[in-house]
């Protein structure tokens, strides 16, 4: 893989965010708030039933796009931000684009835009740095 | 439900140390959680990322409900999240006991012009195997208080 400045991450979507992966989400994390797990209470936010998927679940999106495109330990930093929820049965598609190359010691790096998107919208958004091949700058 | 701290008491939250603490990330955790994401699993003993939200948490012997108490959380629905910097100096591996220390970073109180309260409290957590940093994390959460 050949590696350029303004190369565009192939996408990666999760069709429809699934409330029961949030159910096993919350006990690994041990959070007790039901926001991600008890759609009932969750009808004082104005919910309507819905359920909020973790805000690293929505962030795990990017790191697959990520793994899916360098490799499974390519990943070096994450810095994000995040925005409106995403609601369980909701669609979203990670996406990035590659902004610069970076000389490290330990290997050719590329510094990426990422952003959650959802109906237009970037609902988690921010950079990674991403370790690659040494021959991806050829 | 608390009480709103004060911006007196807030503020000396920064610099206080959760204790250190150790943990092992254990193969079907790992699993599991990459089945979360939606992705297959990991590959070679490698760890899924994402794990650096909740292992970090865990190894410096607190929780998310600990840190939403020390921080006056008023319920669930009056915290957000606002941003992860996260940076791994090597890839994670199950089955290693990693050795965490951190503390609390940052803290800002903002009032919007219409009164509104929220409070950013940053903490920062570092990983080490053995004497080797392996990963950094700075989480910031929202507070936002009952006027």
């Amino acid at each position: 893989m050949i590696v350029r400045v303004g190369d565009e991450i192939p996408p990666w979507a999760m069709a429809s965010v699934d409330p029961a992966r949030m159910r096993t989400m919350a006990a690994i994390l041990r959070d007790p708030y039901p926001v991600h797990w008890d759609a009932d209470a969750n009808a004082a936010f104005g919910l309507g039933g819905r359920v909020i998927n973790q805000g690293p679940l929505n962030l795990s999106y990017i790191v697959n796009m990520l793994m899916a495109w360098a490799g499974p330990s390519c990943v070096r930093r994450l810095t994000v931000s995040f925005g409106r929820p995403v609601l369980d049965g909701e669609a979203v598609t990670a996406m990035g684009r590659v902004t610069a190359l970076i000389d490290h010691p330990e290997g050719p790096r590329a510094q990426c835009d990422v952003w959650l998107d959802l109906d237009g919208l970037g609902v988690v958004t921010g950079a990674a740095l991403v370790a690659l091949e040494p021959t991806s700058l050829r | 439900m608390q009480t709103s701290p004060t911006e007196e008491s807030l503020t000396e939250l920064v610099g206080h140390q959760f204790a250190s603490g150790h943990y092992r990330i254990e193969h079907w955790e790992n699993w599991l959680l990459t089945q979360c994401t939606g992705r297959e699993p990991m590959p070679d003993g490698l760890v899924h990322p994402v794990a650096l939200f909740h292992v970090p948490i865990a190894g410096v012997g607190t929780s998310i409900t600990e840190l939403f108490q020390l921080c006056g959380a008023e319920g669930a629905g009056s915290v957000g999240l606002e941003s992860y910097d996260w940076e791994y100096f090597g890839p994670l591996r199950e089955d290693i006991e990693y050795r965490m220390a951190g503390s609390i970073a940052e803290v800002e109180r903002i009032v919007a012009d219409g009164g509104a309260v929220v409070d950013r409290v940053a903490f920062r957590i570092e990983m080490f195997d053995g004497s080797e940093l392996v990963a950094r994390v700075t989480n910031r959460w929202l507070f936002r208080r009952v006027a």
